[in-house]
């Protein structure tokens, strides 16, 4: 019994026991000494790596992780000053610790030594491997054979290396660092590397949610025109894609094709473009108001941005220019989907075409997207682009917090808060918010649908 | 009871809506309030007939009378003979007729007022609030009347609907182009049709390089657009390859792993990246740029992966009986296999940087000379700026649009697989 599984190549956790008791010295010896099982038992270059990475890993710790580490905990204790220079008489400035700087240091620091855990198990994982591999008279893989498995079996170590690394380097560690900021108080008053910041707990998320403050009284109000918007302006364009994707693809209509491409031009010029072409053909010297008082329609320019009402009801239109070819496009491929016989039947049964839609049509296009309703009810929470270049979350409201719109979403006002108000704190604290938001929302909606649950099914 | 392709039933109410334009015309058109002046149709048509006779011909004069009087005659005869004589070809012509006259009325109600403060037939100035009972319902009438012509001949009136969508849709873009080749004036004109036009924007923009940058700006983007086309492709390609053909342990960890950080405000990252780079001094580069963009491009592995998942495994098997490795199978076997795929990821990781403002914003600061297209654009229409730059900007943006645009129709068919196949997670 105890043979058969020894032959086997892969480790269980089980096996990992059995070796650690029985493998002899070199494998225990390999807990503390990353490798050395590798070198015993023909494995030498590999082994020699292992214990290379342990021995730079050590160097690291002792030369700046470990004072990287502690930083992480205090963020920096000498506050920068000025001193009187006795030579010169002058004042000085005295550089002090740079709260932003150790932040970054102590989470590298932290995804170093993570990464360095995961080696730690892979060495001893390989170790006990080349044992098993040794003590049963197999033929130990070579420095070669380790590469020659990068490109077969092991093609997702070779292949997932560099994106992972990426995106470990590049997103997770600015990310992480993003979400502790949201645990300090680094705003505009505590700017490194004049001032030092300090860990504050929750205290963020309590002014923001909670206080009386302007930010929670703007937080609140905020949010929930977010909400609005991203409902509305979700099945806004939804339904009003499925209507225009059905006429243009009923049976009376020729040049569906031309028809489709007048419509998706809107998708197809860059959405910046398009949309500041929009915002200025509604300014108060724009095209539209200019022709509606040229044709007698008004007198005085209509408040398309400058009135807070006016300019949501705006945003929720001029949304439609870009929303609806979206749900067309992707509607037009499933109506054709839809087997022509329902149609008939329900045709000789009598049904209005209104009924029709509602019984058939509808039921078919709501069953294939709704994942693409709750991606796109996700992407509108984010949709950072619409507002910007509509409106930048203008107009200015004076009851929120300086800078904050009126048609500021969640994602506007973050962006708000690094760039103009440096108060980083409360951007990563809306930040960890929307994620929150966006989290528990697909996951709710997701977990729910077959797609998510049955992912192989759809593999042929 | 049918002739071919005509529809008998609605021939006797297409007959009495030919009529009605003629008895609105002894509705109310015209009220003022303010000067209590009130016209019925006809006192106004006479008006127009005796500010012909005294001025002479002129083509608004003309205008008001042929929608008002001719084309609605021509309508009345020819829903009579379509009564008496039903066919296809009478049809078709009754509806061409209401079509202009519809067309017609939306230009006269967009033109009314040029009209008539011209042609001084009141003391005030013209508002469209002044117009009638009698013109509104020719509008609902000769609509009805299109509708139940076309509904005769049996061709959709969904294409009313269409062509009104269709003018709204096209109106920011014509709009675009026609301030792009405009000659005089700044951003504002009090009208919409140019008195001169000319190429000289589409010139300036490129050439002068006194106030913009834009060839700089259209250059930096092609070095980043073609540099995280690249490398994204790659990583793209690999992560979705893995996703979809190895089945190894974190493979479903890695996956719901990808989701969450996929879930994150999109600039989040993006700031603290450039206050990392602030700190090693690499910001405001457009290394940087394709960095960050590359960097995330292996989150967006789910098209291809779903493309992927849609070639038969059999393939592979066979392959590695054969003795292939997994090396072998994806550069020998799925590759040549997913050409569309493949263009779809090459184009798509081009596209992205010409349309992209908010990395470019975030990461390249003030650093005028780095401006990607997007930047500079929008740095053209702040307020001081915009009404030197507005025609520049309509030009700049045309020669990025046209080329993307070109790009976004031929890739629409994986985009819409993309949208849907985000379903296969």
């Amino acid at each position: 019994m105890k043979k058969t599984q020894l032959k086997q190549v892969a480790v269980n956790d089980n096996q990992i026991k059995y070796t650690l008791a029985n493998g002899g010295v070199f494998v225990k010896l390999s807990l503390v000494f990353m490798g050395i099982s590798n070198i015993r038992y023909g494995q030498l270059i590999k082994g020699l790596g292992f214990l290379f990475l342990e021995l730079a890993f050590i160097c690291y710790m002792i030369s700046t992780g470990a004072s990287s580490l502690l930083n992480l905990i205090t963020l920096g204790t000498a506050e920068q000053s000025m001193v009187k220079d006795e030579a010169t008489g002058m004042f000085v400035v005295m550089q002090g610790d740079n709260s932003m700087r150790l932040l970054l240091g102590g989470v590298a620091a932290l995804l170093i030594i993570v990464i360095f855990v995961f080696a730690w198990v892979s060495s001893i994982k390989s170790g006990l491997k080349v044992t098993n591999l040794y003590k049963n008279n197999k033929r130990v893989p070579t420095i070669i054979d380790d590469i020659k498995s990068l490109f077969d079996i092991n093609i997702h170590k070779l292949l997932l290396f560099i994106p992972i690394a990426g995106l470990i380097v590049l997103t997770i560690l600015p990310l992480v660092y993003m979400i502790l900021m949201a645990f300090t108080n680094y705003d505009s008053n505590h700017q490194p590397p004049g001032k030092l910041f300090n860990w504050i707990g929750l205290d963020n998320f309590r002014i923001l949610l909670t206080s009386s403050d302007t930010l929670a009284q703007t937080f609140w109000p905020v949010l929930q025109w977010t909400i609005i918007w991203a409902i509305i302006a979700t099945i806004s364009c939804y339904f009003g894609g499925i209507l225009l994707a059905i006429l243009i693809s009923s049976k009376g209509i020729r040049f569906k094709k031309m028809w489709r491409t007048i419509f998706v031009l809107s998708m197809a010029i860059p959405g910046f473009i398009g949309l500041l072409l929009l915002r200025q053909m509604l300014t108060s010297n724009g095209i539209v108001n200019i022709l509606l008082q040229n044709m007698g329609f008004i007198t005085s320019p209509l408040p398309f941005w400058t009135n807070a009402t006016w300019a949501k009801v705006t945003i929720l239109i001029a949304n439609f220019w870009i929303g609806i070819p979206v749900t067309m496009l992707l509607t037009s491929g499933i109506l054709v989907n839809i087997p022509a016989d329902l149609y008939e039947s329900a045709r000789i049964d009598g049904a209005t075409p209104a009924k029709i839609f509602i019984k058939i049509t509808f039921p078919y296009i709501f069953f294939i997207t709704t994942p693409t309703l709750i991606t796109s009810f996700i992407g509108n929470i984010n949709n950072f682009n619409v507002i910007y270049f509509l409106t930048a979350g203008g107009p200015l409201n004076l009851h929120y917090f300086q800078g904050a719109g009126s048609t500021d979403i969640l994602v506007s006002w973050l962006y708000k808060l690094t760039m103009e108000n440096r108060a980083f704190s409360y951007a990563s604290t809306i930040g960890i918010v929307v994620f929150l938001i966006s989290a528990i929302f697909s996951l709710i909606t997701f977990r729910r649908s077959g797609a998510f649950k049955n992912e192989e099914g759809f593999q042929l | 009871m049918r002739i071919i392709g005509i529809k008998k039933e609605y021939l006797l109410p297409i007959l009495i809506f030919g009529f009605l334009p003629f008895i609105l015309l002894l509705f109310p058109f015209i009220n003022i309030n303010e000067s209590s002046e009130h016209l019925m149709g006809f006192q106004f048509l006479i008006k127009v007939m005796q500010a012909i006779v005294d001025r002479g011909f002129s083509l608004s004069y003309l205008f008001i009378v042929a929608i008002m009087l001719v084309i609605p005659s021509i309508i009345l005869v020819a829903s009579i003979i379509a009564f008496l004589r039903p066919g296809m070809k009478i049809l078709y012509f009754t509806i061409g007729m209401y079509s202009l006259e519809l067309f017609g009325l939306v230009v006269n109600l967009l033109s009314f007022k040029a009209t008539v403060d011209a042609a001084k037939f009141f003391e005030v100035g013209f508002l469209v609030k002044y117009l009638s009972m009698g013109y509104w319902l020719a509008f609902i009438i000769v609509l009805i009347g299109l509708i139940l012509s076309m509904k005769g001949a049996k061709v959709s009136p969904g294409y009313i609907v269409l062509t009104v969508m269709a003018t709204i849709w096209l109106f920011p873009t014509a709009w675009l182009v026609i301030s792009s080749l405009r000659s005089e004036g700044g951003y504002y004109i009090g009208y919409l049709i140019p008195k001169k036009f000319t190429f000289k924007n589409y010139i300036d923009i490129w050439t002068d390089t006194s106030h913009w940058q834009y060839a700089r700006w259209f250059a930096n983007t092609a070095i980043v657009a073609v540099s995280n086309m690249v490398i994204s492709t790659l990583l793209v390609l690999s992560t979705s390859y893995v996703m979809s053909r190895i089945r190894f342990k974190a493979r479903t960890k890695l996956m719901s792993f990808f989701l969450v950080v996929g879930m994150f405000p999109g600039f989040m990252a993006p700031i603290a990246i450039y206050y990392i780079l602030k700190v090693f001094g690499l910001n405001n580069s457009l290394a940087a740029l394709v960095i960050i963009y590359s960097s995330g491009a292996a989150l967006g592995y789910y098209v291809a992966k779903g493309f992927f998942d849609t070639i038969s495994k059999t393939l592979d098997e066979a392959a590695y009986i054969d003795g292939a490795t997994k090396w072998q199978v994806f550069i020998k076997i799925i590759m040549p296999l997913s050409k569309p795929i493949i263009v779809f990821t090459v184009l798509g990781a081009f596209m992205a940087p010409w349309g992209d403002f908010m990395i470019p914003r975030i990461i390249l600061g003030t650093n005028i000379d780095n401006y990607t297209v997007a930047v500079g654009l929008y740095s053209m229409l702040v307020k001081e700026e915009i009404n030197g730059a507005w025609k520049m900007f309509c030009a700049g943006a045309i020669c990025i649009a046209i080329p993307i645009s070109a790009i976004f129709l031929y890739l629409q068919k994986f985009y819409v697989e993309g949208l849907s196949g985000s379903v296969k997670g």
